[in-house]
């Protein structure tokens, strides 16, 4: 048990951040809500199905349960978390050059922002894609849809980004 | 998108293209600028993604590990993701059991004269063989045979699994190859299993939810359930393994409901109840167990 706890403690600090990272994309900001669901997975994983799977497994298996809370969050009520998010976020430690802060905050608004106008299947894809590098196989599995599903997707998803970011830049050139 | 290669663009940058394909983009992408525009906004996309920071402290992290592992673990369960989408595994799996049904019920009607030609031929000399008692069924055969007077006491499923022969269908339904039969001891394991299974989830309909011990009450269902779980996982895999579409829909619409109930938190609110509910009355599991449980256990006498 022991040695489970460590294996399990070794892929929670390894993957946590990643999970979380996903989730607040997903979300759209909320980062404390998505911070709730990440830990919601991985206790869910830990209470039922660790050391039932490979490690590798239980990743996929993360995503796919945080996924899950994730649109059953978007089904319940959004204004109970908006205040307190906007609350955190306000209190949230800054960096030490407020210049570089606001402009990293600027540009991370605007991706949030134009990630939301993506449906939903797509923006996950792409977040498991660009920034959890998994394969089109892999994305497959964590979504349960075909490879090529998987693809088209992904390029929809880029290139409505992608005409959503050359308008945004024509009108307001970085 | 003006180019036909934007599609294959995204696969490129994502090293999903077979290396004869990743060749003929390059090439395509020396003499278009258009894709090669589309290709660098791509990246530059990918770097925005990939440079997104999400503010967490190590203080959460660290808090959130504790939390988690000072939690009991649960029995291990396989198949946990059953959970998840649940409403939409359990209308699939509805809408398959009922295309099945269906399927069956249309063939054998179609083919019941044609069948009772082939009785005549194989059980018995008298032309109406097919409703003479004394001609032995196959093992098989005993199992809907047994059924037919049990069908549900409560109230009638919409679409049962077991269903109920017609008068003189006993031959007819005979296979012209045998299915494979299951082993006695799976079959009174199933029969148990059903029947505990219904236990616990009239338990769970009766569980208060307006008085304080809510919590414990569901804790006892929720170990019950744990329980079950591992052993409907078996016993469905053995049904499917024996061709026992019936038994093999049966467990597989109660898995998720198990394994929902199993995972119920420590505190469960009353919607989370609610909704458990709702799909047991829903897929008609109670009368459906009952049913089951009592064509087992006879056809084994």
């Amino acid at each position: 048990m022991a040695s489970e706890d460590e294996e399990f403690t070794m892929l929670f600090q390894d993957f946590y951040p990643s999970l979380c990272r996903f989730l607040e994309c997903l979300l759209g900001g909320r980062a404390p809500l998505a911070q709730d669901l990440a830990q919601e997975s991985f206790l869910q994983l830990h209470r039922t199905a660790w050391g039932t799977m490979p490690v590798d497994e239980a990743r996929f298996w993360l995503y796919r349960v945080a996924r899950n809370l994730a649109i059953n969050e978007f089904r319940k009520s959004h204004t109970r978390y908006r205040l307190f998010d906007r609350v955190v976020e306000t209190m949230r430690p800054r960096a030490r050059n407020p210049e570089q802060e606001y402009e990293t905050q600027e540009r991370q608004t605007l991706v949030l922002e134009m990630l939301q106008t993506l449906p939903e299947d797509q923006r996950t894809a792409l977040l498991l894609r660009e920034q959890e590098q998994l394969s089109y196989r892999e994305i497959g599995q964590v979504l349960n849809v075909s490879e090529s599903k998987v693809k088209v997707d992904i390029f929809r998803a880029r290139a409505s980004l992608r005409e959503r970011w050359t308008r945004i830049s024509h009108v307001n050139p970085v | 998108m003006n180019c036909s290669f934007s599609e294959k663009i995204s696969s490129l940058i994502d090293g999903e293209l077979s290396t004869a394909e990743a060749r003929e983009v390059e090439r395509h992408l020396v003499g278009c600028t258009h894709c090669q525009q589309v290709r660098a906004d791509f990246l530059n996309l990918r770097s925005q993604l990939a440079s997104f920071e999400t503010s967490l402290e190590p203080a959460v992290q660290n808090r959130a590990l504790k939390k988690i592992l000072s939690t009991p673990r649960r029995t291990p369960a396989r198949g946990f993701a059953w959970s998840f989408g649940t409403q939409a595994a359990a209308f699939a799996t509805l809408v398959i059991v009922a295309t099945i049904i269906g399927f069956l019920i249309y063939k054998s009607s179609n083919t019941n004269t044609n069948d009772k030609h082939l009785a005549v031929q194989t059980s018995s000399p008298v032309p109406t063989a097919s409703v003479q008692p004394e001609a032995s069924p196959s093992p098989n055969n005993k199992g809907n045979e047994q059924t037919a007077p049990r069908r549900s006491p409560s109230p009638a499923p919409k679409k049962p699994l077991v269903r109920e022969p017609k008068p003189g269908e006993q031959f007819a339904a005979i296979p012209s190859t045998p299915e494979p039969v299951r082993s006695a001891d799976t079959q009174t394991m199933t029969a148990l299993h059903f029947e505990k299974s219904e236990t616990l989830l009239v338990a769970f309909r009766n569980v208060r939810l307006n008085e304080p011990g809510t919590t414990a009450e569901v804790a006892y269902e929720r170990k019950r359930a744990q329980q079950l779980v591992l052993q409907n996982m078996m016993l469905r895999r053995e049904a499917d393994a024996a061709g026992d579409v019936q038994i093999s829909s049966l467990l597989e619409n109660l898995e998720p409901i198990l394994i929902d109930i199993s995972n119920l938190p420590d505190k469960p609110d009353k919607d989370a109840i609610r909704v458990i509910r709702q799909r047991v009355e829903r897929k008609n599991i109670v009368p459906l167990l009952r049913v089951n449980s009592i064509a087992l256990a006879r056809a084994l006498d």
